[in-house]
């Protein structure tokens, strides 16, 4: 049972994830390789504000979104003067830079040590959120929280805008947006649930390291986001469902035990090309991914 | 005079050498009129009017807008502004062979085109559900208001409001995206070849669509190859040729000058 609810605990922060990754990549356009930067960046702030203050968990989620959503300023300023490829460069760097000050600030973020010890989350300040019920409740109920909050921010007239950027960012500024102030939104939207994703893991897992946030992650998000098919709602949650799942199904197919974990691997990847070969739109996407 | 282009010279490099697509251009449109710019292909027109609209800098030459109505005010300039700002000042754009955005639906091109943008700042409207209900509700009339008045009662398109503008044939695609224009309240309208690839039936509708757009208080400068359709509609000609309007006039006098029926026309 406890099994089954980590990996529901784990499915609802990838649900946030690549939610929060949809918005720049599905939706304005902006192939972003460093949403794990911004899942770490929200875990280290994360620790420091459980570890130092006695914060309820309201306070500590806004004021950790803040701050990953002011860093993804960095992010926005190079999208308004970088174009396709050069700003997946610049994310990449972002991404690098990230891992590097998490890895070697070591008066800071322990390094590769990590930070352990975390406490858990207090729920209005008093009742310490604890065990893995109380995340799987918390989880669960911000997730459902910010797939209707996407849901209707992707109906809404700033969707509409984001959607018209992916197609065609001239006529946008021909009706008189400035994209680039659309995109900024966009990312800092997108890096701050992810920072909320980052408190959700250091605070359920109550120990990071910069292992946890590597460019590997941030490719790990981006393919469940491409699996499940990026623009609409149901794509990432869906896509997200995919990645975190399968895994886990695949330790239950009878393998033998001498190169379970190979096999494993070798099949999750087979199936994860399988999908985009006979799907490239993503399993529930809302149009095909064009470059 | 609405719109003052003066002076404007503009090169491209293209490799090592620098070719000059304009070259001291002069060209004054007249507010409330239809001013038609032909000329031949790449001739530079599309360029002018990436200049009017700020997609293109790095020229020289001044380009005045006076957006004043009655009272006098200072004609604004418009080299050093943004493409965004150039078309909030009222200036509103049909580009070359564009259709509608391909993945929102016909209503949500058409609310997009308005020049209220209130609600479009995230989550705004988690805040004043309302009252932002009530703007998206009135920007829908008017979309089908536009839509009635430009394609009759019961038209077909008021049924397809929630079709993607992909689903639209192009000819159809370039009339709602002229129908758009509508719903920003532009005072000149730059149309770069409305009537490309479109069908006889749908020319006389854009002609029409034309025509309401002037009745409508706006000036439009457009661009077109049919010279039939720039007989018929234009007040003004002016042509282009070597980085230049070499020729302003009416229809008929531009049709019957001798060097634009060599060098354009094709006819002796
Ligand atoms: N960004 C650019 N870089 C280099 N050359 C360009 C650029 N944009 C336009 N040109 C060149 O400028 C010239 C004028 O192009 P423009 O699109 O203005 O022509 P046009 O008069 O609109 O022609 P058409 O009637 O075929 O649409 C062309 O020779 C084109 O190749
Ligand atoms: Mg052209």
């Amino acid at each position: 049972m406890e099994y089954i609810l980590h990996i529901v605990i784990m499915l609802n922060i990838y649900i946030l994830l690549v939610l929060s990754a949809n918005l720049p990549v599905g939706l304005a356009n902006l192939l972003s390789i460093c949403q794990a930067a911004f899942y770490g960046i929200g875990a280290y702030f994360s620790a420091y504000f459980l570890l130092q203050w006695n914060l309820p968990f309201v306070v500590v989620a806004l004021i950790v979104m803040c701050l990953t959503g002011l860093c993804s300023l960095v992010v926005s300023f190079a999208s308004v003067k970088l174009k396709g490829d050069y700003f997946v460069l610049a994310t990449l760097a972002f991404q690098m830079i990230v891992f590097t000050i998490l890895y070697n600030w070591t008066e800071v973020t322990r390094g590769p040590y990590g930070i352990s010890g975390i406490p858990s989350v207090k729920l209005f300040g008093i009742i310490s959120l604890s065990g893995i019920y109380g995340y799987f409740a918390l989880t669960t109920v911000l997730s459902l929280i910010v797939i209707l909050l996407f849901g209707n921010l992707k109906k809404s007239p700033f969707g509409r805008v984001l959607t018209a950027i992916r197609s065609d960012e001239l006529t946008v500024l021909s009706i008189g947006r400035n994209p680039a102030r659309f995109k900024n939104y966009a990312f800092f939207i997108s890096a701050a649930f992810s920072g909320l994703a980052g408190l959700l893991y250091a605070s359920y897992i109550s120990y990071i390291d910069p292992t946890s946030f590597t460019l590997d992650e941030s490719i790990f998000i981006l393919t469940a986001l491409f699996i499940g098919g990026i623009g609409n709602i149901k794509g990432p949650v869906f896509g997200a469902l995919v990645v975190v799942v399968l895994p886990e199904i695949l330790r239950f197919v009878g393998l033998p035990d001498a190169m379970a974990a190979n096999l494993r691997q070798i099949i999750y990847g087979l199936i994860l090309v399988l999908l985009m070969y006979f799907k490239p739109q993503g399993l529930m996407g809302e149009l095909k991914i064009k470059n | 005079m609405l719109l003052k282009i003066k002076n404007i010279t503009l090169s491209f490099a293209k490799g090592k050498d620098s070719f000059k697509i304009l070259n001291g251009l002069n060209l004054d449109v007249p507010k409330g009129k239809i001013t038609a710019l032909i000329g031949g292909n790449g001739a530079g027109k599309t360029t002018l009017f990436n200049i009017i609209s700020g997609f293109q800098k790095d020229f020289s030459g001044e380009i005045s807008y006076c957006h004043c109505g009655l009272d006098p005010q200072p004609p604004l300039r418009l080299e050093n502004l943004r493409a965004d700002k150039i078309s909030r000042l009222g200036i509103g754009r049909l580009f070359q062979s564009k259709g509608l955005l391909p993945h929102l639906t016909l209503l949500d091109n058409m609310k997009l085109c308005s020049n209220d943008t209130s609600g479009e700042f995230p989550f705004a409207y988690l805040f004043r559900n309302k009252k932002l209900l009530a703007i998206e509700n009135e920007k829908e009339m008017k979309a089908k208001n536009i839509l009635t008045q430009l394609f009759g009662e019961n038209n077909k398109y008021l049924g397809m409001l929630n079709a993607m503008g992909c689903d639209f044939s192009y000819g159809e695609q370039r009339l709602l995206s002229l129908a758009g224009l509508f719903m920003g309240n532009y005072d000149l309208l730059l149309l770069d070849e409305p009537t490309a690839g479109v069908n006889p039936v749908y020319i006389e509708n854009i002609k029409d669509i034309i025509r309401k757009m002037v009745a409508a208080g706006k000036t439009v400068l457009l661009i077109e190859h049919n010279m039939l359709f720039v007989k018929d509609l234009a007040d003004i000609v002016a042509y282009m040729d070597d980085g230049q309007i070499k020729f302003t006039g009416t229809p008929n006098e531009i049709i019957n000058n001798q060097e634009v029926k060599n060098s354009y026309l094709g006819i002796e």
